[in-house]
């Protein structure tokens, strides 16, 4: 076999290389086969090739072990295979290279925590009773200790590299690294004493002062890594001597411990000793008694606090002082889920889990990113904390013994223990031998091929038999993932399940009063009914109680984050019902969770919207896809329309199947609004537009039933005025309108105005009588005709012809107004036409003249101070109040009037495009009319907001912050924004104010 | 239940209090009090006290009247002037909307949210007011229709054994025993006036501190039988009654408006601060002189700051830099001596402290310093120099303060509204009054 063939075999990656190395004279004359057979073993074997030539130069000792027994060497090999880290410690300390004599078990051991505490303060020559002081100081200790502590480590890592199921040593291996790091805490805390007791203080009241060193975090937990920072908090205890003299002796001490273990010295530093979990943080002091650490826990603590000192573990230091320290927090721990505001904090906790990951690392990352070891510790922490107050067998520290704990009391499912119990081992396991290469402090996932390579190798066990491969790596990797994301997403309810629908699962046993603690951490105002409907949801044996146990669990997650989980869970078990044994429904949210995310939102955050699913369940399908979300046009509503016409002959049965289109197409486009596809002009466009096909429909209804019993003797037209020609309505408005007729040629006047009488009260009467059978949850839509001439007192329709006189004698500014909004909707389109050419010159006059300017502003302030509701704060109302939208309206609608003549450009209905054409041809400045648009925009989302919710009047800005929290989540507010809405409303309103007021009324300009 | 609401408790049992009054404050910076018995202040604790917000000046919008005042425990204080008969205590409260949220309407809150903002940009706000106020022999004006003053004494002037004397005493030793401590007290210019000064604190509890000393002292008038006021401008010939404050901003442990070898040993964000503040005094100035009163201080001459200019140690300025012992840089700090004692505290000092930040954050160049007394300058003079004037009446601060985005943001929308419709209504009110001074100048020619 040829050298290169050799190499790749035995998975060299660059051979130019490696060819190099193994020509260096180091390793003349080595037997060739036994070589390769130890590279085999290496997870990165040029890795251990280039170390293993350096090491031999150094050691030429070494050199027998690799002639040696393939067993002999393979401690060797290993070592250098994973770690070129601990290669550099042996090649500074040689002695140890002894250590590589070891024969490897695949059992790996472990060292007991009090050979490594006498080992290390051995090392610096202290003795090993309680509180021992060093007889080295200074540099010389700190090179002492840190090389002990590597020598440890050195062994550790040959064990359990040699180890052949890494995940079932994981916790063993932990356990060591944080005994260790005890042992090194300790050691440093006696070179410290001694310290201390040479130079500023005096070594009787250096000794007065006992101090014991808390581990937090993964070291409390005994589950340590290769290498992290350590967390720690320091409590100390003086009693005989001054509180500020001990606090600075204290102080002293531990700053001592600090230096020893990382200050700069000819051996490098171990880790960041890290004392920010302290009471106060990092300005608090770094040393306090034990009373004054209650104190703190007792009145200032957040809830997060607990959680960290779930893990607290008196580590090192006075052992009797940090025994009480442990007894002390644990019943504080434990009663903290009984604390104001912990569901909140939980909440907050589980959004923050998965934000703030620097968006290029999210996908590398094994401890923060979606499914990585955070969402295990997480889930496991929280729900000791929830179970744990009652149930004293949940009061472990590691998370393995935790999970195991949770399952075997009930908390959790027996398989999702083990799975999660897996995940965690597997994902910890990744993460030291990633650490181990260079003993740097990562959870990143590695890029290169190579890496990812040996990573699949050191992390599959010794005695695997797999070629390494990168990709298998990532596969399992992301399985896992994909795991730990759905565990963490289910865990917390899936039990509330087999305890509701009272399955014999031996597993489970999570009695009511835990169930119902577990849904009130996790939002449920009402645990009691919610277990209810849980139980109503799940109980029995047909399918679909049995596909709603399988995907409830994710759905009260879901229903839990929105603004009232009480209400989506009631409106989720009403759609259910409705929708009976069909479970396709189900079987949709199982298979596309985007679905299930959306209808969990909808149902917690919308009445509205809810009881139109309950009436047409089948609409959830939609859910499914965004194209089926997407509004019909006008066009193909109206093409549906006639279809039904033609297929339904009786003017009751069209008309309810046009109402029935009408009612779904709402739907569709407030769940479209709903899943944020729409824009708020498109849900005003789309809203119209399904408006106006359901008149046009009804309009020709009508024409047929009056048609059959006499002659034609007239076209009828229907024009839409206000926000309906503007095409800019929100959910349930009426629809102002005028109608038009003009009797056809020879046909006699009066009886023309009959007949289009008859035909648009018919219009009217269709579109709102209640139909049989019923069309539920529909927003019946109302023709409203008041802006017609003459107003109430008027004919309710008119001839072109009487319009045109009417116009020439009468027409008043307001009615030019109105007018600026008119659009044909319905009816004969050359009616249509010959309307707006009647109308167009008086909309847009020649000359607006000074008096109707004037008679235009006069209105708006009467309708200002009068039509506003009794005591109602103008600033929040959304339609008439500061700012809102009629004042919007009413400046385009002024500058229309004057300038649309000379400026064709501003001659449209909508208000937008108006704002936009006006700022074109420079009659407003663009930041005014930028902030015009942001306040009708606004005022316009709420105002849906307002109607999408259920609340009772959609013109008002709600002050009640539940209500608040809805209309700001609807308007795209992250959670807990409401106040932020309503500031930035009130804020944005009174801007607009200040515009309107200088460009209508004249303040300030010129 | 904390530990401090446990020590309320308590101290209620032991001390066998009668009374726990619950003390907070409206737009106008008025004390609202509200008497609670015992047995009701653990349910005020864990609920909060419901009370009809519509009452209260610029507190509840009209239509959404039900508020919650929680009493704050760490203020908790036992009240001197009532006795040992009936031992009566006191305690600030929040103001929370039915839903247990701060109310954005609570003048405390504004201040606590711009301390927050300043927290975010690391630092610590620390403030410490001289109070001027008169001590007149009754509320009522004496024949001439002037206030009529308990003693005719001049500035550092020692009165022996008079009213003013006694007062001060009992004053000082009354605010001790509240917990408020006095650096210094002197007489002032005007005759019966004072000044006492507190000593520095944190902004919020300076704030509280200067609604406590009011009570106090206006009660200890009371028990010598005369009468304080703190109304801005009591008198035409005599000086006004200001609330100069100092101010200063701390970083950590170390003074950040300190810079030893800087001009003035200022550093950069004192300067930035101050600019802040010179550049959005008149847009503030209906919030630290919100009465028609406060503009007769104002522009009354004398030593009132009605130009925007700073100086060191230059008594016309309205930003002061004062001097202070070498060595002792932690005592920077500046003094704006624009504020009257009538302002309501929380908002003045949101308004101060928003308006410096804003001069940090946006890096405001400080314009030169003043050395001339501005007010001897000549009107071409000062617009020369860029000595603009502050608004000269409150219709005039009403105007610039509309128009104040800064202001808005500071105040949040709600606070801001119900101030400018209250100071509005205030100055509607004051123009259909025919004074006496139009009567004595007018009548006899016309």
């Amino acid at each position: 076999m040829s050298l290169t063939r050799r190499l790749i075999a035995a998975g060299f990656t660059d051979l130019e290389k490696s060819e190099r190395f193994l020509a260096a004279p180091e390793l003349a004359g080595m037997d060739q086969e036994r070589l390769f057979s130890g590279f085999v073993r290496s997870a990165n074997p040029d890795m251990a090739l280039q170390s293993l030539v350096r090491l031999l130069d150094r050691i030429p000792s070494l050199a027998e072990l690799v002639a040696g027994e393939q067993e002999e060497g393979e401690a060797l090999f290993r070592v250098l295979g994973a770690s070129e880290a601990l290669a550099e410690f042996v090649m500074r300390h040689p002695e140890n290279a002894e250590l590589f004599h070891t024969g490897l078990r695949a059992e790996p051991g472990q060292v007991p925590a009090r050979t490594l505490r006498a080992s290390l303060l051995e090392s610096v020559q202290a003795g090993s009773g309680p509180n021992p002081v060093a007889r080295l100081t200074g540099p010389e200790a700190y090179v002492q200790l840190r090389t002990r502590y590597r020598r440890h480590l050195l062994d550790l890592a040959i064990r359990d590299l040699g180890a052949a199921s890494p995940e079932d040593t994981m916790p063993a291996v932990g356990r060591e690294l944080a005994d260790l790091a005890g042992a090194a805490l300790e050691a440093a805390l006696a070179v410290s004493r001694a310290e201390l007791a040479e130079g500023a203080f005096d070594a009787a009241d250096v000794a007065a002062v006992r101090l014991a060193v808390i581990g937090m975090g993964k070291c409390g937990a005994s589950e340590l890594n290769y290498i992290s920072d350590v967390d720690v908090i320091y409590v100390i205890d003086a009693p005989d001597l001054d509180e500020s003299l001990a606090g600075r002796i204290g102080t002293a001490m531990a700053a001592g411990i600090s230096r020893v273990i990382n200050a700069s010295a000819p051996e490098p530093g171990l880790w960041e000793v890290d004392a920010n979990l302290r009471p106060e943080g990092k300005d608090g002091p770094l040393v306090r008694t034990l009373d004054s650490h209650l104190n703190y826990y007792r009145r200032w603590a957040q809830t997060w606090e607990f959680q960290a000192l779930l893990k607290a573990r008196a580590v090192a230091g006075d052992a009797a002082l940090g025994r009480r320290y442990e007894d002390a927090v644990a019943p504080l721990i434990w009663s903290s889920s009984e604390r104001d505001g912990f569901v909140e904090s939980v909440q907050a906790m589980r959004r923050r889990v998965t934000d703030h990951i620097p968006s290029h690392e999210e996908n590398r990352q094994i401890k923060l990113g979606k499914g990585g070891l955070r969402d295990v510790e997480f889930t496991v922490q929280l729900l000791q904390l929830v179970h744990g107050r009652i149930d004293e067998t949940l009061r472990v520290r590691t998370t393995t013994a935790a999970i195991a704990a949770l399952s075997e009391g009930g908390y959790i499912g027996r398989g999702d223990a083990a799975d999660l119990d897996a995940a965690y081992r597997y994902l910890r396991v990744l993460e030291h031998r990633i650490q181990m290469v260079h003993m740097r402090r990562t959870h990143l996932m590695p890029e290169s091929e190579p890496a990812l390579r040996a990573l699949s190798k050191s992390s599959a066990g010794a005695l695997a038999l797999v070629r390494p491969s990168a990709e298998r790596l990532l596969e399992t990797w992301q399985r896992t993932k994909r795991l730990v994301r759905r565990l963490h997403e289910a865990i917390f309810y899936r039990p509330l399940l087999a305890t509701a629908a009272n399955l014999s699962e031996a597993e489970v046993r999570l009695s009511p009063e835990a169930a119902q603690a577990r849904l009130a951490a996790l939002g449920y105002a009402d645990p009691r009914g919610a277990m209810k409907h849980i139980e109503a949801l799940t109980n029995g044996i047909s399918r679909r109680a049995a596909l709603q146990r399988q995907l409830l669990p994710v759905l009260l997650g879901w229903l839990g984050d929105g603004v009232d989980p009480d209400a989506g869970l009631l409106g989720f078990r009403r759609l259910s019902e409705s929708l009976g044994d069909s479970h396709w429904f189900l079987g949709m949210i199982r298979d596309s969770s985007a679905a299930g995310e959306r209808l969990c939102q909808i149902l917690t955050s919308s009445r509205f919207i809810s009881e139109l699913l309950e009436v047409s369940p089948e609409s959830t399908a939609w859910l499914g896809t965004d194209k089926d979300l997407q509004p019909s046009s006008f066009d193909s509503l109206w093409q549906e329309m006639r279809a039904k016409m033609s297929r339904h002959p009786r003017p009751a049965e069209a008309v309810r199947l046009i109402r029935l289109i009408r009612r779904r197409e709402m739907l569709r486009i407030a769940l479209a609004d709903s899943a944020g596809l729409l824009s708020q002009e498109e849900v005003g466009r789309a809203l119209s537009d399904n408006d106006r096909a359901a008149v046009l429909g009804t309009l020709h209804v009508a024409e047929n039933e009056v048609y059959a019993g006499e002659e034609q003797l007239t076209d009828v037209l229907v024009v839409a005025m206000g926000r309906q020609g503007g095409r800019e309505i929100g959910y349930g408005s009426d629809a102002d309108v005028l109608y038009v007729h003009r009797p056809l040629p020879g046909a006699d006047a009066q009886a023309a105005q009959g007949q289009a009488e008859k035909i648009v009260q018919l219009v009217s009467s269709l579109l709102q009588q209640p139909c049989r059978p019923a069309v539920q949850a529909e927003r019946v839509l109302e023709l409203d005709a008041a802006l017609r001439p003459e107003g109430r007192q008027g004919p309710l329709v008119r001839s072109l012809d009487s319009y045109a006189g009417y116009y020439e004698r009468w027409s008043l500014a307001w009615e030019a107004q109105a007018l600026l909004r008119a659009r044909p909707m319905a009816g004969d389109d050359r009616l249509g036409e010959d309307f707006l050419s009647l109308v167009d010159p008086i909309r847009y006059p020649e000359n607006f003249a000074e008096s109707d300017v004037r008679e235009i502003r006069r209105i708006k302030a009467r309708v200002e101070s009068e039509r506003l509701p009794r005591g109602a704060d103008p600033s929040r109302q959304l339609k008439l109040g500061r700012g809102g939208l009629s004042d919007v309206e009413w400046l385009v609608q002024l500058l229309q009037l004057q300038h649309a003549h000379a400026y064709p450009a501003l001659r449209t209905t909508a208000t937008l495009p108006a704002l936009d054409a006006l700022a074109g041809a420079g009659f407003l400045p663009e930041q005014d009319t930028a902030v015009l648009r942001e306040s009708w925009l606004l005022a316009s989302r709420i105002r849906c907001a307002n109607v999408i919710r259920g609340g009772r009047n959609p013109d008002v800005l709600p002050s009640s912050r539940r209500e608040l929290e809805a209309v700001a989540r609807w308007c795209g507010y992250d959670a807990g924004q409401g106040a932020v809405l309503e500031e930035d409303y009130l804020r944005i309103t009174r801007r607009a104010r200040g515009v309107f007021e200088r460009w209508f009324y004249g303040y300030g300009v010129g | 239940m904390n530990r401090q609401q446990e020590f309320v408790l308590r101290t209620i049992e032991e001390r066998d209090v009668r009374f726990v009054r619950l003390w907070f404050t409206d737009v106008v910076g008025s004390m609202k009090s509200v008497a609670l018995a015992p047995a009701e202040v653990e349910g005020a604790f864990d609920e909060g006290l419901g009370f009809d917000g519509s009452s209260i000046e610029g507190l509840a919008r009209i239509f959404e009247s039900d508020m919650l005042a929680q009493p704050d425990p760490s203020t908790f204080q036992i009240l001197p002037w009532r006795g040992d008969e009936e031992q009566t205590s006191r305690m600030f409260c929040d103001i929370l909307t039915p839903d247990g949220q701060p109310s954005a309407a609570d003048p405390r809150y504004v201040l606590k949210r711009q301390l927050a903002k300043a927290a975010d940009m690391g630092f610590t706000c620390y403030t410490h007011p001289e109070i001027e106020f008169y001590l007149l022999k009754s509320d009522q004006p004496g024949p001439d229709g002037e206030p009529v003053p308990v003693d005719r004494a001049g500035y550092f002037d020692h009165v022996p054994g008079g009213v003013a004397q006694d007062f001060r005493r009992t004053a000082v030793s009354m605010l001790e025993a509240v917990g408020i401590s006095v650096e210094f007290s002197h007489h002032e210019a005007g005759p019966g006036q004072n000044e006492i000064d507190l000593r520095y604190a944190d902004a919020l509890q300076t704030a509280d501190n200067i609604m406590t000393f009011r009570t106090v002292v206006k009660e200890v008038a009371l028990m010598t039988d005369c009468y304080a006021t703190f109304m801005p401008k009591p008198f035409s010939d005599h000086p006004g009654s200001g609330m100069h404050t100092h101010f200063s901003l701390f970083e950590g442990d170390t003074n950040a408006f300190f810079e030893a070898g800087a001009e003035f040993q200022l550093s950069a964000t004192a300067r930035q601060f101050m600019a802040g503040i010179l550049r959005h005094a008149p847009e503030f100035t209906a919030v630290t002189n919100q009465f028609v009163n406060s503009y007769k201080r104002l522009w009354g001459g004398g030593e009132a700051p009605s130009y925007l200019s700073w100086g060191h140690n230059n008594r016309s300025a309205l930003l002061r830099v004062p001097l202070y012992k070498p060595g002792k840089g932690q005592s920077a700090r500046i003094e704006y001596r624009g504020i009257d004692s009538a302002a309501n505290p929380y908002l003045s000092y949101a308004v101060l402290l928003g308006a410096g930040l804003k001069g940090i954050e946006e890096g405001y160049e400080l314009p030169p310093g003043a050395e001339d007394d501005i007010e001897s300058l000549s009107a071409a003079e000062r617009r020369a120099m860029g000595h603009a004037p502050l608004p000269s009446s409150l219709h005039d601060a009403i105007r610039v303060m509309e128009d104040s985005e800064l202001v808005a943001e500071i105040l949040g929308e709600q606070v801001f509204e119900n101030f400018l419709r209250n100071k509005q209504a205030d100055w509607n009110e004051y123009r259909q009054q025919v004074t006496a001074f139009e009567l004595k100048k007018n009548l006899s020619i016309l």
